[in-house]
């Protein structure tokens, strides 16, 4: 079924090839003359489960339909990916498939280490049928396609619905207003103030991460619409940065160091917490650390002037300058199809960014990924201009001076829009 | 005659041969065949010495020093930009904040962990029983992985869960957001520090400890000195160019602190335990700034150059 799949997706990606574009490099595959040596370079089939699907499952099937193409795989985690891109690059030794994540493939197809996608047939359009528009978008740079999504990974709120039903409520927050009203009353302090549980938690998540999905329910975006400016320092930023501050300082529903991001259990697992910002993936974790709190794990989008979800995600790229074009691209649209998709985002509790995968097994028996992908159309990615990379590390000091009250949001926001801007003219 | 007079007669032959080079005649020394052929064998053997040296140290010296005046960021090819590098570097208010907690860190650790050191040394050096257990407890630190170690140390330092936590509860102290919160952020960092560095400073106290010649204790102690008194007075000044060896490599090691800020604050929180060397990291492969990398790299080298220089006339002095 995987290989028909597998089949059918580079069928479909070659008739659209046929209709969008023209000349040599748009004509469909034959697998018999796809021939060579690429090199992959992959953030996700890290470790062992991750190497196994990739070389005993996915590899095969590949060689099966391609027996002239082998594959090197160089595999490294996004922590390292920076690293890793940035030697090939210089050391001209660029990988010929690159997965990377949203917000990178600006940076990347701006300075030319990306080959444009509409060369080999891919088209917006095309793409558009598939995916969503903001995931097609991720894809892309000045108008041209360089990138074609496999996995997402998504951020939005998660109740513990036994403990708001304890507290009276029956249903997870609908706005900012009874987020902080539930959040008040599901906190939990002992006698001596500490906190036990808090309300709504936000540490536990990457700071950057944790502001941008706020930013994103308050109707904010991160730059303007052309990416050269920033736009996160409107009102709406301030907004979405004054409410976490609050949320903190005012209310008092979560202290500063009570969760962090090196947690082992997410505190919506062990009850530390009654709603935070979460992943997807802690369906999985749950599924793992304790069955039985699954029920109650409610995932809602965070409603304040819009509807507040963010995704990243992994997407495959060609190099620019593969010396086998066409087998990399072989490999990019295998990697992309169905098939292949779906079992790497199993393997990692992830969201397939393919549309028509919603209604697969694997979705239907995951609430969150589920969940996910049924509200796709309101999720919205960070990055923008090519600067991206660049300045998005500034992004966490910025946050939490603000959640520490070492400076106002408003002196957070803009004081990091000075920095993102003179990167942008830089 | 005691041994610190010079002889009269080979005091005159060396003045005659300290003649002044300029009007000395100027005599070929001939070289003999075997004395060739084994300069050539010497020169043969540090070849490969010398062209690592040259290839992996000396190029990527003088190239940083060139990229710190270029703006360089990878994709294109570096341009010549003078000393605009530096001077946003030093009106980059988080590079600066990163000098600061650099010159913190180093004031702390490494005065701590070298009296730390010296003392497990000297009780090292005792004959203790397990003594070989102590070394390689006390040693262990410097030999795991600073990845793995800075793991336990999230732990220990979790606020939740932490063992440090733990013990302040039962001694009815508050427990602290050590590592989140930026009171204690740096604080936290250089307790580690300063313990991961105890274990090669110690090693090298004890090769010298037992360089240190038995008689002197002996004449100390028939002249009734106490045990602290011959610490002071002998085992201190005896230690001295090995204190001058640890001091350099320590100042060294802590200006170049990397890995356990990268594992345990990621810089954070708010810029509260970035360093020189992470500004460095975040420059390079999270911005592509390489020229800044460079020039940061240069002001972090002019750093370790200037104290390393200082400290050597003081030692010298002292002398």
């Amino acid at each position: 079924m995987r290989r028909t799949a597998s089949v059918a997706m580079v069928a479909l990606l070659g008739l659209g090839l046929a209709a969008c574009s023209a000349g040599e490099a748009d004509a469909d595959l034959n697998p018999d003359e796809v021939s060579g040596e690429i090199s992959l370079l992959t953030p996700i089939f890290e470790g062992s489960p991750g190497q196994d699907l990739l070389e005993d499952e996915l590899l095969p099937q590949f060689y099966e339909e391609y027996p002239n193409v082998t594959v090197n795989v160089d595999y490294t985690t996004y922590g390292n990916l920076n690293e890793k891109l940035t030697t090939a690059v210089v050391s001209g030794l660029v990988p010929d498939v690159m997965l990377m994540g949203v917000g990178w493939i600006e940076a990347f197809a701006d300075k030319g280490v990306l080959a444009d996608l509409g060369e080999l047939g891919l088209s917006e359009d095309e793409l558009k049928e598939s995916y969503t528009d903001e995931i097609v978008e991720a894809g892309m740079w000045d108008g041209n396609v360089y990138a074609v999504p496999i996995m997402l990974d998504t951020r939005f709120g998660v109740a513990r619905m036994d403990i708001l039903k304890e507290a009276g409520y029956d249903s997870p927050p609908s706005s900012w207003e009874e987020l902080i009203e539930i959040a008040e009353a599901t906190t939990v302090r002992s006698d001596n103030g500490s906190l036990e549980r808090a309300g709504f938690d936000m540490m536990s998540l990457d700071a950057r991460q944790a502001f941008e999905t706020m930013l994103f329910s308050a109707g904010g975006a991160l730059f303007n619409e052309d990416a050269t400016e920033p736009a996160f320092n409107s009102d709406e930023g301030v907004a979405a940065l004054g409410l976490m501050a609050d949320l903190v300082n005012k209310y008092e529903v979560e202290d500063i160091g009570f969760t962090s991001t090196d947690d082992i259990v997410n505190p919506l697992i062990n009850g530390r917490a009654a709603m935070g910002i979460a992943h997807n993936n802690l369906w999985t974790q749950a599924l793992e650390a304790d069955e039985s709190v699954l029920d109650d794990l409610e995932p809602f989008v965070i409603q304040g002037d819009a509807s507040g979800m963010f995704f990243g995600g992994t997407l495959a790229t060609v190099a620019n300058n593969s010396k086998n074009p066409q087998a990399a691209r072989a490999l990019l649209e295998f990697l992309s199809s169905p098939d292949a998709a779906l079992a790497a985002n199993e393997q990692r509790g992830n969201v397939p960014a393919l549309t028509e995968l919603l209604d697969s097994d694997y979705v239907q028996s995951n609430r969150f990924v589920q969940f996910a992908m049924e509200n796709l159309d309101v999720a919205q990615r960070e990055g923008g201009p090519s600067q991206w990379l660049e300045v998005r590390g500034d992004f966490a000091p910025a946050v939490q001076g603000a959640l520490l009250g070492q400076k106002t949001p408003e002196e957070a926001l803009d004081d990091l829009a000075a920095l993102v801007q003179t990167a942008i003219d830089r | 005659m005691t041994t610190t007079e010079r002889h009269p007669i080979r005091s005159a032959e060396a003045a005659a041969k300290q003649v002044s080079p300029s009007t000395a005649p100027k005599k070929r020394k001939r070289i003999s065949t075997a004395e060739k052929k084994r300069r050539r064998a010497g020169w043969l053997m540090i070849t490969p010495s010398v062209i690592h040296v040259g290839l992996w140290t000396l190029i990527p010296v003088i190239a940083t020093f060139y990229l710190s005046f270029t703006d360089y960021g990878i994709f294109a090819a570096p341009k010549w930009i003078w000393f605009d590098n530096y001077v946003e570097m030093f009106n980059d208010a988080v590079f600066m904040q990163s000098i600061g907690n650099t010159v913190w860190y180093t004031f702390w650790t490494v005065p701590v962990s070298m009296a730390v050191a010296v003392v497990v040394a000297v009780l090292l050096n005792q004959g203790l029983k397990l003594q070989k257990f102590y070394r390689t407890a006390f040693f262990l630190p410097q030999v795991t992985a600073t990845v793995a170690i800075a793991m336990v140390w999230l732990w220990i330092f979790n606020p939740q869960y932490g063992l440090l936590n733990a013990m302040l509860e039962t001694l009815g102290l508050p427990g602290q957001a050590w590592l989140v919160d930026p009171q204690w952020a740096l604080p936290a960092v250089i307790l580690v520090g300063a313990w991961q560095g105890i274990g090669i400073k110690m090693l090298i106290y004890i090769a010298a400890l037992q360089n240190i010649d038995e008689s002197l204790y002996e004449a100390a102690s028939l002249d009734g000195a106490s045990s602290i008194r011959k610490f002071f007075s002998i085992t201190v000044p005896m230690l001295k160019p090995a204190t001058f060896f640890v001091f350099i490599i320590s100042i060294i090691g802590a200006f170049q602190v990397f890995d356990q800020i990268y594992v345990l604050t990621d810089g954070g929180p708010a810029n509260a335990t970035t360093m020189m060397t992470y500004e460095v990291y975040r420059s390079a492969f999270q911005e592509f700034r390489m020229g800044m990398a460079s020039a940061q790299s240069v002001v972090l080298f002019a750093f370790l150059l200037f104290v390393t220089l200082i400290s050597r006339r003081v030692t010298k002095e002292e002398d």
